[in-house]
């Protein structure tokens, strides 16, 4: 039960620290645009060579347009195979790969885990269609385990090696760069380890699957301390989910802020527009910077400063 | 002093953290191996003696020393207390989600060193890396402004803090001409090119440190007389009408330059440095505008004459408040659109920063100059002889117009038209090099600032231009098209420094030069290499 309590504590500091890190995104007042070229949901053809509506006579007389189907086109490739790092830095990319894929495949593994575990809570009231649903999430589960695992511990290790070994990396990296990459690396390390050993079909997985969903109360779900490395692959995936969001590997999923509301944010500003209004509440702020030529005081906005010509120019 | 340097090592003492010896900078070809062995110049000591010199071989700013250890104190004191007010909205609403976006996402990965011209040509030293500095600034802000930090920064990266650390972190910023390709190259999207800009502003914004030259002489200037060149609305108009004379006595054609004409179609704003360092630049624009019809004018109100925004490198404050002058001259003349001339850093300023500052009747249309001449020159409203521009040009593309507004293509097919040996440079586009002069470096020349820039942040652009007239021989006169001013003077002092003119006749110049010497009822060649007239009257 001690399992369980631990992963479902973690799930929620998890959820708690993703929420708040969207949360604080969101609420953040408009910043000024600061884009950069391409920006992938131009039109194909800009796209292409990294053109802007700005290269159209009166662009403000023309329809805003952004193309969905052109961002995840970007996106996909991005995201997956890591394609703007094999483009800018091969040598990470052989590495960093193996490990990004390996865990998307662990995350995948992961709900592919809990629909097994859906299944069979469904086939205590056995329909037709249930064992051959759950022949194929049994084949899929093991394929995206076993290749995420493997994947894993290439990337993990690969990445520790590159670490310590490439002075360009050793030079800035702190205690935690070690130690995140190692905490990963102990998740892969164990969980392999385990199917090797002990569960190469991963029915140990499936069956903590399982207890997840029922809180450990079902007879077949999975008994921790049945193997040493199945026992730490739990508690370091636990962990690990409650990490990652609270240090910098939250890019994961960050990195949708990143470039959506910085890099690719070309929104223009019309007037009586929603962007227009937030600017004009920003308008209303009152800073406080010290240098003589701001002339802030505290009482002045920000309104007031812009359209000021201020005595001391210091 | 070659060893690599951590970010921990800005506070550590040394006379010097980063020397730069001449076998260090990646080598130049013939006819230039000379300049393999040439180096910055040392300081002048006595020049030097009260300000801070321990970053590297040159000064930007010229930080006077603290007299004693409590002004000192007081010094590191309103740096964290500026380095807080980058994070509150009332502050920094301006930049405060990239800015975090950025400081919190960074996974050391080095991609950004390897997109960097100066990191490369300096021969790779840590201070040149695009996350060294950013990552100085991370570390100071875990350490001494988050809850625990000191706790915490044995684990994340540990720093001191001292007056020495931050005088030279306010030199570094200025080793960075801002031009973001280190963010292009960022697989997670960190932007450490927008560190470095924040950087510069908590300096600028809560100690009043900035480089004279785009500060006081800057904006400034700017604000108090019109111009950060220094002229005054008078000035200005004397020098337009001596450009008038001149260009009908270099082209044959006449041209009326008009002013502050209410309710034309587009109000023309020029980098005032146009009028004064390349007035063919300016009356070639009045000739392409004249010949098509435009309906145009000049403003000779202050600040309606030069559209550079220094602001937009070091302080949103000056920043907000070139722009808001701009806008709202355009907004009394009542033009339909402002147009800005060849200028990266006033396209960008008043085009895509400036765009979520004005509202409401302030918020006047803007467009590059680019696009305007694109339409004139493609739209059949002028008659071109191309073989006129019979000689190798190549182009430069201002990092400011491409890469942060992706205007690339305009430019292209004006060119591909008008210049029949038109050549990109490689690469180009939106990934494209910097001209080594940008966010304020091309008007640096304080101590051996100028040096510097033509050594190391010009370098790269100086390759890329000899590379892409390889193929043609010495004596062959070669054009460098840059639309941007600052890129010019850039582009102009690695000419003049490196004799590249008399090397291998490298000319420069902008890209309505090139459209005009392509007109076919021009009289007289608008460019000429030297005393040589570029094609025969």
């Amino acid at each position: 039960m001690g399992f369980y309590m631990l992963s479902y504590l973690c799930i929620f500091v998890s959820i708690l620290a993703a929420a708040y890190l969207i949360y604080r995104q969101i609420t953040l007042p408009v910043h000024v645009r600061w884009e950069l070229y391409p920006v992938q949901h131009e039109t194909a053809a800009r796209v292409a060579y990294g053109g802007s509506y700005l290269e159209e006579i009166n662009w403000w007389e023309k329809t805003y347009e952004r193309s969905l189907f052109n961002e995840l086109r970007y996106m996909l490739p991005e995201i997956l195979f890591l394609k703007g790092l094999w483009k800018e830095n091969k040598t990470l990319w052989w590495v960093s790969f193996p490990f990004h894929f390996g865990l998307y495949l662990m995350i995948a593994t992961f709900g592919l885990l809990l629909v097994h575990a859906l299944v069979t809570l469904w086939n205590d009231y056995p329909t037709a269609s249930g064992g051959a649903i759950k022949s194929l999430l049994d084949i899929l589960i093991v394929v995206t385990g076993w290749t995420g695992l493997i994947l894993g511990n290439i990337g993990s290790l690969g990445l520790l090696y590159k670490r310590c070994t490439d002075l360009e990396l050793r030079n800035y990296s702190s205690f935690s760069d070690y130690f995140n990459v190692l905490s990963i690396f102990l998740f892969f390390f164990s969980a392999l380890a385990a199917s090797l050993f002990t569960d190469p079909l991963l029915e140990g997985a499936k069956a903590y699957a399982l207890g997840l969903l029922t809180g450990g109360f079902l007879l077949n779900a999975y008994a921790p301390g049945q193997s040493i490395f199945g026992g730490v692959a739990i508690v370091s995936a636990s962990l690990l989910v409650a990490y990652i969001p609270l240090t910098h590997m939250s890019h994961m999923f960050m990195k949708y802020f990143l470039y959506h509301n910085v890099k690719w944010d070309d929104a223009p500003n019309r007037r009586g527009g929603r962007i227009e209004a937030s600017v004009i509440e920003n308008l209303e702020l009152k800073p406080t910077w010290s240098a003589k030529h701001v002339e802030a005081d505290g009482r002045k906005s920000w309104r007031d400063i812009a359209s000021s010509s201020p005595k001391d120019m210091k | 002093m070659n060893r690599l340097l951590k970010p921990s090592d800005m506070a550590k003492p040394s006379d010097c953290l980063c020397h730069i010896e001449p076998s260090d900078l990646s080598p130049l070809p013939a006819p230039y191996e000379d300049f393999n062995q040439v180096t910055i110049p040392p300081l002048n000591p006595d020049k030097v003696k009260h300000i801070e010199t321990t970053l590297d071989d040159t000064v930007a700013i010229g930080i006077p020393k603290p007299a004693s250890r409590e002004e000192e104190e007081e010094l590191v004191r309103r740096f964290l207390s500026g380095l807080k007010k980058l994070f509150e909205k009332e502050n920094n609403w301006t930049f405060l989600q990239p800015l975090m976006l950025s400081m919190e996402h960074c996974a050391k990965c080095q991609t950004c060193s390897n997109a960097c011209p100066v990191f490369e040509m300096s021969g790779r030293k840590d201070i040149h890396r695009p996350m060294f500095r950013a990552e100085v600034l991370r570390r100071i802000y875990n350490k001494y402004l988050k809850p625990g930090g000191k706790i915490t920064a044995k684990l994340t990266g540990d720093i001191d803090l001292n007056w020495t650390s931050i005088a030279r972190l306010a030199e570094l910023s200025y080793r960075c001409t801002l031009c973001r390709r280190c963010a292009a190259a960022c697989p997670i999207g960190v932007d450490n090119g927008l560190i470095n800009h924040e950087i510069r502003k908590l300096f600028s914004q809560e100690m009043g440190i900035a480089p004279k030259e785009i500060h006081d002489k800057g904006t400034v200037q700017h604000l108090r007389v019109g111009s950060s060149t220094g002229m005054n609305p008078l000035a200005a108009k004397d020098s337009i009408e001596f450009i008038q004379e001149e260009m009908e006595e270099i082209t044959g054609y006449k041209i009326e330059i008009p002013w502050d004409v209410e309710g034309a179609d587009i109000l023309l704003l020029h980098n005032a440095g146009e009028i004064l360092a390349w007035p063919e630049n300016v009356g070639a624009f009045a000739i392409i505008f004249q010949a098509a019809g435009v309906s145009w004018t000049l403003s000779s109100e202050a600040a309606g004459y030069d559209a550079v925004n220094y602001g937009l490198w070091y302080d949103d404050v000056q920043f907000s408040r070139v722009a808001v002058k701009h806008a709202d001259i355009a907004r009394r003349l009542k033009v339909k659109k402002i147009v800005i001339g060849e200028c990266g850093h006033a396209h960008k300023a008043l085009t895509v920063i400036a765009d979520r500052l004005l509202t409401g009747d302030l918020n006047v249309p803007r467009e590059s100059a680019l696009v305007t001449l694109e339409e004139i020159v493609l739209r059949g409203k002028l008659q071109f002889d191309p073989s006129r521009n019979d000689f190798p040009v190549t182009l430069h593309d201002p990092c400011n117009v491409v890469r942060a507004m992706g205007i690339v293509e305009p430019q292209r097919r004006i060119l591909r038209k008008i210049a029949p040996r038109f050549r990109e440079m490689t690469p180009h586009g939106v990934e494209n090099y910097c001209c080594g002069g940008g966010s304020g470096f091309a008007i640096m020349s304080g101590y051996n600032f100028a040096q510097w820039r033509n050594l190391v942040s010009s370098r790269k652009k100086f390759l890329q231009i000899l590379n892409a007239f390889e193929d043609e021989p010495q004596e062959v006169p070669k054009y460098v098209c840059a639309p941007c001013s600052n890129c010019k003077g850039a582009i102009r002092d690695i000419i003049g420094y490196y004799h590249a003119e008399e090397r291998s006749r490298l000319y420069y110049g902008g890209l309505v030069e090139l459209i005009v010497n392509a007109m076919a009822d021009m009289k007289k060649p608008m460019i000429r290499f030297g005393d040589e007239p570029s094609w025969a009257s």
